[in-house]
């Protein structure tokens, strides 16, 4: 072989070629919609559900491309999806203020759908702005406290039932918590995920933001003695893991966050989450679930989360787009995700069924009227216009950080997330002349 | 006779692609983030796009997030001169005449060519603190010695720094010396550096080492340490200039990688470096004004340094 240098390129020249004859064709007179959202495994039959409905369109998932920065960059740019995700009343504030999100009030009433009046309270706050509506709902999350019956059954504790206050249920996670003989746990008696703090702080009756979203009130006594008690949780009653203890736990690997495959995989008796979870507490063999109202001492309000489908302003299939918001108003939709677990569907109709209630699939799962009344009680995230949310999320990521691993407490660090939240206002209203006359004319004094 | 305009315009087609591409994606997007720099571009529909004039730089001086970031990247460069040490000494090793030395080399030069990502996952799971293999082996040693009590660091956990610099405020404080996230990304980040371009650089220094200057500095009866104190280290004088000003330049922009992947900057900030500062003021907040002047603040940094570094580091490079 006097030249292996040709031979090579001809063989990536033949490679080439058989790759161009076999590639497969997605050339389709169908038009494709692109779906960014998250990896659920249960994104799939929806998908399929939709694709099935509606024989004319192609809806395709983009797992890869979720994130506000890389949504909205990509839809500045050109090359946005068409169909998107927002979590959360912050997320959609940025999404609105980027101009990428199309403003379908008008669009919706045509169709014949009001979200304030269909969908859970607590879910249509995500998708509308200043009274106009952004998306119909993919679905809506409302804790509550998850239960192991195999380890209560094995200490004997009966199942708890009904709401208690959160004096009882430290006594109960204290009980379930188990050491071995040289006082190391072994098995904790609660976990929660501390990036759902909201939960807590709305059990206690906390808010961020003042009613009229003025001022910062994170320092106010119902957040401290909130985020004090998921602090004493760890360290005081020694009933939850420290961020190194979770770290010392393995776990099964799949789709959810961290605290799911501890609860599954039987490292804690208890844990606070919601109806979502069970698209991957399923798929552990011979668990046997229960689930009861998370405790309050009074405050019957629950921290209301979920996902509202937003449509790309400057997507050119925003039409064909709409047909997916219709799709999540139906039943079928409804119906597939109240079966699928995937928290509850949008609309509250449908959970107000015998087949919601008992589904014949999953006989085991009796507590659904757990999570609808957590639903009926769940209320939307506050956001202020006068802050970014964004930067508000990251003072309060970092002070909920030290909280955590206990370098600080709740107070202080409170105090501290309240003083950068409230520096941060003051500059935003300096800067925006039109944000500064707006916050003027709410709070009624100049700044 | 070819003059002058002739030559330019033989010249032109080689230069042109080039030249268009430098132009368009980086001289562009360059002139461009200064004119942002001074204006509220954010994003978003309000407040109006406006010039700004300075106030983005001034905002800047009172912003405790920007010092703070700025003081991670400084301490990121602790690592420096540990890296250049471990390069240098692995290419002395590597420079060996022994059977096999092409296998070595390679194997030392595996972190840079294996992907960032894959060895930063692993050094997580490196570094975490209850069963990664780092605390384990320390655990054993410790236990090995005697000392059962004292408590392994907490690594990506911590806040903890070796000159206890404070969370929150530009200074130090007490309670935050020991070990921590910081040292854990500067430990990883001398490890890929050792095996990495700046060993390549030693190496073909080493080989550009006259070998009779050698010869004659053991004819004068120089030992091995002699040898190289005083032949080979002043040879390599260049190329160490070259390697120090890259580092620095390296390492003040550097750090975006390891907090995406590792830490999201956390725990509480305390591996958010420039770099990742600007990422999520552009990307997060959407504050594209306010980035581009962190960006030209850092460029003003690393301008500042490499000038330093020129002025009194090259003194002794030239031979």
């Amino acid at each position: 072989m006097k030249n292996p240098a040709i031979y090579l390129v001809l063989a990536l020249v033949a490679l080439s070629a058989v790759a161009w004859r076999w590639q497969p064709s997605d050339v389709s007179d169908k038009p494709q919609l692109i779906w960014v959202s998250d990896d659920n495994p249960a994104r799939r039959e929806q998908i399929a559900l939709f694709n099935k409905l509606n024989p004319d369109i192609s809806l395709k998932l983009d797992p890869a491309n979720i994130g506000v920065e890389k949504v909205i960059v990509q839809c500045l740019g050109g090359v946005g999806p068409d169909l998107f995700d927002c979590a959360s009343t912050s997320d959609l504030a940025t999404f609105v203020q980027a101009g990428i999100a199309w403003d379908v009030t008008d669009e919706l009433r045509k169709m014949g759908l009001d979200p304030q009046k269909e969908v859970w309270p607590g879910l249509a706050p995500i998708g509308t702005l200043d009274g106009r509506s952004y998306g119909f709902g993919c679905n809506i999350a409302a804790d509550a406290i998850w239960f192991n019956k195999d380890i209560f059954d094995e200490e004997g504790v009966p199942y708890p039932t009904g709401s208690m206050t959160w004096d009882e249920f430290i006594e109960l996670a204290k009980r379930m918590t188990k050491r071995d003989s040289k006082g190391r746990v072994v098995r904790y008696g609660f976990m929660s995920d501390w990036w759902n703090w909201q939960n807590f702080t709305r059990a206690f009756g906390g808010s961020v933001y003042s009613d009229d979203l003025t001022r910062s009130t994170m320092s106010d006594e119902k957040n401290v003695q909130a985020v004090q008690f998921m602090q004493d949780l760890i360290y005081k009653h020694k009933v939850a893991p420290s961020p190194v203890d979770e770290s010392a736990m393995a776990t099964q690997g799949g789709w959810g966050s961290g605290t799911i495959t501890y609860f599954g995989g039987g490292k804690s008796a208890m844990a606070i989450g919601g109806r979502w979870w069970l698209t991957t507490l399923r798929k552990y063999d011979k668990l046997r679930l229960g689930v009861f109202e998370r405790p309050s001492n009074g405050v019957a309000q629950v921290r209301a989360y979920g996902r509202v489908t937003l449509i790309n302003a400057k997507s050119p299939r925003r039409q064909e787009a709409l047909r997916f918001l219709m799709y999540q108003a139906g039943r079928e939709y409804n119906e597939l995700i109240n079966a699928q677990a995937d928290g509850l569907g949008p609309r509250k109709e449908f959970a107000y069924t015998d087949s919601f209630l008992h589904n014949p699939a999953f006989p085991l799962e009796t507590d659904n009227g757990v999570w609808r009344k957590s639903a009926e009680n769940a209320i939307a995230d506050q956001v202020s216009p006068y802050v970014s949310a964004d930067v508000v999320g990251r003072i309060i990521t970092k002070q909920m950080d030290l909280i955590k691993a206990n370098q600080k407490s709740a107070v202080q660090g409170l105090r501290d997330a309240d003083r950068e939240i409230q520096e941060r206002m003051h500059k935003e209203l300096r800067d925006n002349p039109a944000l500064r006359e707006k916050w003027e004319t709410a709070t009624g004094r100049k700044l | 006779m070819a003059t002058r305009r002739d030559g330019f315009r033989s010249a032109l087609p080689f230069i042109l692609p080039n030249a268009v591409g430098f132009f368009l994606f980086t001289l562009g997007p360059i002139l461009f983030s200064l004119g942002a720099s001074f204006t509220n571009w954010n994003l978003k529909s309000s407040p109006p796009l406006q010039f700004v004039g300075l106030r983005n730089f001034i905002d800047l001086l009172s912003d405790r997030e920007f010092w703070l970031s700025t003081i991670n990247t400084g301490y990121f460069l602790l690592g420096i001169p540990f890296a250049i040490a471990g390069s240098l000494f692995f290419a002395v090793l590597l420079n060996q005449k022994l059977r096999g030395i092409v296998v070595y080399r390679t194997l030392f030069y595996l972190p840079s060519f294996t992907s960032g990502v894959a060895l930063m996952i692993l050094w997580k799971s490196l570094y975490n603190p209850t069963f990664g293999p780092i605390n384990v082996g320390l655990r054993e040693m410790l236990d090995a010695i005697g000392l059962v009590h004292i408590d392994l660091p907490q690594w990506l956990l911590s806040t903890r720094n070796i000159v206890g610099l404070n969370v929150e405020e530009v200074g130090f404080d007490k309670s935050q010396f020991g070990l921590g996230a910081k040292d854990a990304l500067i430990f990883m980040g001398i490890w890929m550096a050792i095996g990495g371009n700046n060993m390549l650089l030693y190496l073909a220094a080493l080989t550009n080492v006259p070998e009779e200057l050698n010869e004659a500095a053991q004819l004068d009866g120089a030992g091995k340490w002699r040898a190289f104190w005083n032949v080979t280290w002043p040879q390599l004088a260049p190329t160490t200039f070259f390697i120090v000003v890259m580092s620095f330049i390296g390492g003040l922009q550097g750090g975006f990688e390891q907090a995406r992947v590792m830490t999201n900057g956390g725990p509480a900030g305390t591996t958010t470096t420039l770099s990742y500062l600007i990422y999520n003021k552009a990307f997060t907040e959407l504050q594209i004004g306010y980035a581009s002047a962190i960006s030209w603040i850092l460029f003003a940094l690393i301008l500042g340094i490499t000038l330093m570094n020129w002025r009194f580091g090259n003194r002794e490079s030239e031979y």
